[in-house]
């Protein structure tokens, strides 16, 4: 007896019929998946096994087929986080940002927490969404005749630069990532708007403001909101819901912007402006 | 003797203790889904407490408890001290720290990732580091098992193995082998991008390696039940084991077919074609084999033991079992949960029934059903069966033990089923809130009350299971407590086939399982195009 168990031989009647029965159990798994499930199951036309077989490998033709009418999809932003974005978005110098933004300080005035303009504070922005906005601004998929114009003259390292100085100034809140659990961020809160904003309403379809914008939640290229001003903040989902913004990424604020009341954008303004300690 | 039970006693405490928060934690999670109120009502609490109790009770309790188990095993049926006993100190302490060093960034919200990782979504390294300390430590054991079964068959040529020792050793390889898969994962995708070195994450690639792990932990955690159910209930009842053979056999089984069937967790991922779906599928229903023959082996065992006690008639032997010893009465609860726990796991490995309970209630029921179910009240059983043969104190009361495995199964069941029920109308798991003003949602109200009830059922029943522990540590020592003696079968080996006592040639037929089925699925992502995702860090600043 060799003392791993025994080495394989092929003439022992165990050791035979374990191969076998492993073969036997191999053969019928990838005939059936391979060549009779993908032949037989749906509408797909595979007249040869190897056509079969890329089907199960999931090398699927159907959707793009020559004959199919489709017109093509209206972009809503030339970003897309790929590897080469991110880093190039998260490699500003704010060095440099800081003189880029000579240009931006006559409307997006530092320091200026009014809650009553409709020009974005811009201190403490995540480098990302700055990036990602200035770039939809350049290619157009966000509309604005300044911000087109600004956008055009710059390149997206600059964006990224000016981005990382704006990053650094204070203004809107940090998130350190620190998820603290706080009460009544369910629907058994009787407020309308705290329960929308950390809630949000599954019956209309409005998924929680605070998962992707804070406090708490937080999604690539979303911004935070606390603190930001509450007029623009209204209008940006007026602009949403009316479709005339519509630079976001499969369409989350487009959807939810829709659904909500007049009164209720501005209250969930009003509520954001505030900051995360008013946010209660 | 008195340091080599030192060790299998410090493992279980620890094992337990990690037990008891993982407990309440479960309890909240399932107040915050219910109608009923809940502290700290927030999704991010909920989030980092699915994230802790996972972590527990995948990971570190289980683990804890087999590594444990595995050393009293290897002492007590080897019949000598343990080989590099020193090596499985340092293997524990390995564990321990990593538990704790991953459990605090969970408690602190800087990893609600969930104990399936599920990237993109990236939280703090301390989390992966911590469960990267916990599997190696548990390779310590990994290694000593296999270190302490290959010496004692090279002193004893052509004796048996002892089927407790052989199992033990099957569970060592199958932990080896499919801890590899999240491992993996965790080295080179994971950490990489919670360090920041990666901005994007191939989240199919990291889906398919996890599934190495996923299912076969399940078997992990189960051989230890496994052994007990061959091993001790027998003994314990007054009989002897029905099959030596049926019983190496499962173990074999168990460790071939664990784990290439791991992409039956993937039946609804689209980074993979049906193809290997299916074969896949078709590996995972041979996995019911094991237990198929368990269930009848140990009926059978059960029967022998029945009528030597008297028992008479077609069914008259179930009532001369001596159901008030723990071991026995455990056993019999565990096969009764394992009826519907394995009926259940048949419709999620089915690929076309998987889709109608694909992400909801169904999924945790089910688990729950099978590992809380059949594999913790084993645990209990075998608990109870050790203690005194560690602290040498007898237990303070094998009838409070009974009440207690009574409680922890009507829990179990009546926690599961209307989880079950639920996750049939469309309930979806991973939710923290409901909102049950929706008449949609308002249907499953009663079904998740009475799952708190389940629940608060089953927190009674592991305080009481803590009263017996320490009253019993803290009982007078006993004059003599009767070393652990394992079941001898009907018919005792002489000698086994060499097949049926090693596993080097188990290791390559799996091997060549693993290659047929996870080559492919696994070797596609480094040849067709790169779909990764941005990472999504939990503990990114928004600012800076």
């Amino acid at each position: 007896m060799s003392p791993g168990g025994g080495r394989f031989h092929p003439h022992h009647p165990m050791h035979f019929v374990a191969v076998a029965a492993i073969v036997a159990l191999l053969v019928i798994g990838f005939g059936l998946g391979f060549l009779l499930m993908p032949r037989h199951q749906g509408e797909h036309d595979l007249p040869t096994a190897k056509e079969a077989a890329r089907h199960a490998l999931g090398f699927h033709t159907h959707g793009n087929s020559s004959g199919s009418i489709q017109s093509s999809a209206k972009v809503p932003t030339y970003v897309a986080w790929t590897e080469t974005t991110l880093q190039q978005a998260r490699s500003g110098d704010p060095k440099r940002g800081e003189f880029i933004a000579l240009n931006c300080t006559t409307c997006h005035v530092e320091q200026a927490l009014t809650s009553d303009s409709r020009i974005p504070n811009l201190g403490g922005l995540d480098p990302l969404v700055m990036y990602k906005q200035l770039d939809d601004f350049r290619s157009g998929t966000r509309l604005s005749g300044p911000m087109s114009a600004i956008a055009q003259s710059l390149t997206p390292q600059q964006y990224a630069d000016v981005a990382a100085y704006f990053a650094k100034q204070a203004g809107l809140p940090e998130n350190g990532g620190e998820r603290m659990p706080r009460n009544n961020s369910s629907y058994r809160n009787d407020d309308p708007v705290q329960k929308l904003i950390y809630a949000g309403d599954p019956k209309r379809g409005i998924a929680a403001c605070a998962s992707c914008h804070g406090p708490g939640g937080y999604l690539i290229g979303a911004p935070a909101l606390s603190n930001q001003n509450a007029l623009y903040i209204e209008q940006q989902l007026q602009a949403f819901a009316q479709g005339t913004r519509v630079n976001d990424m499969n369409m989350p604020m487009r959807s939810i912007a829709s659904l909500l009341t007049p009164s209720e954008m501005n209250s969930l303004a009003s509520a954001y402006s505030k900051g995360p300690e008013r946010l209660k | 003797m008195e340091r080599s039970r030192l060790l299998p006693l410090a493992h279980f405490w620890a094992a337990f203790l990690s037990f008891l928060p993982g407990i309440g934690l479960g309890m909240y999670q399932m107040l915050m889904r219910s109608p009923l109120p809940a502290p700290l009502d927030d999704p991010n609490a909920y989030y980092a407490s699915v994230t802790a109790h996972g972590s527990i009770m995948a990971y570190v309790f289980p683990t804890l408890f087999a590594m444990g188990f595995g050393y009293a095993v290897t002492v007590s049926a080897l019949g000598r001290p343990l080989k590099g006993e020193k090596w499985a100190w340092v293997g524990f302490f390995l564990v321990v720290i990593g538990a704790i060093t991953a459990l605090v960034p969970v408690a602190a919200g800087r990893a609600s990732v969930l104990y399936t990782f599920y990237p993109p979504l990236i939280g703090s390294t301390f989390y992966y580091l911590g469960v990267a300390l916990v599997i190696i430590g548990s390779y310590f054991w990994v290694v000593l098992t296999i270190v302490n079964f290959r010496a004692w068959k090279r002193e004893n040529p052509g004796r048996p193995v002892p089927l407790a020792m052989y199992a033990t050793t099957a569970c060592a390889f199958l932990w080896g082998w499919t801890a590899l898969g999240a491992t993996s994962e965790v080295v080179f995708q994971i950490l990489p991008a919670s360090l920041g070195w990666l901005h994007t994450i191939d989240a199919g690639l990291a889906r398919t390696l996890f599934s190495i792990t996923l299912h076969a932990i399940v078997y992990f955690w189960l051989i230890p039940a496994y052994i007990a159910f061959y091993t001790l209930m027998p003994q314990v009842a007054g009989g002897r084991l029905y099959s030596d053979t049926m019983g190496r056999i499962t173990f074999i089984l168990f460790l071939l077919f664990a784990i290439p069937v791991g992409m039956h967790h993937l039946l609804m991922d689209p980074e993979h074609g049906s193809g290997f779906k299916f074969v896949q599928s078709v590996l995972t229903f041979i996995v019911a084999l094991p237990t198929l023959l368990t269930v009848f082996t140990i009926t059978a065992s059960m029967e022998i033991a029945g009528r030597a006690r008297g028992g008479k008639g077609l069914f008259g032997w179930i009532r001369a079992l001596p159901w008030g010893e723990p071991m026995v009465l455990a056993v019999g609860l565990a096969l009764l949960l394992l009826a519907p726990g394995g009926f259940g796991g048949l419709v999620n490995m089915s690929y076309g029934m998987n889709a109608m309970i694909h992400n909801t209630s169904w999924v945790p029921a089910h688990f729950h059903l099978i590992f809380a179910g059949v594999v913790v009240t084993m645990y209990f059983a075998i608990a109870y069966e050790l203690w005194p043969r560690l602290t040498g104190r007898p237990l303070v009361s094998k009838r409070k033990a009974c009440v207690q495995l009574w409680l922890w199964c009507s829990g179990m069941l009546i926690m599961t089923v209307p989880w079950h029920i639920a996750g049939l109308m469309g309930q979806p798991r991973r939710y923290a809130i409901f909102d049950y003003s929706d008449p949609l949602v308002g249907k499953t109200a009663l079904l998740d009350t009475l799952s708190v009830v389940g629940g608060a059922i089953i927190v009674c029943s592991v305080l009481l299971f803590f009263y017996i522990l320490v009253r019993s540590s803290f009982a007078p020592k006993a004059q003599s407590i009767s070393p652990i003696r394992y079941a001898l079968s009907v018919n005792p080996p002489a000698t086994v086939p060499p097949l049926l006592n090693g596993f080097a040639f188990w290791n390559i037929l799996l091997l060549v399982l693993m290659v047929a089925s996870y080559g492919y699925p696994i070797g596609q992502f480094f040849f067709l195009h790169n779909q990764n995702a941005p990472v999504h860090s939990l503990t990114q600043e928004i600012k800076r």
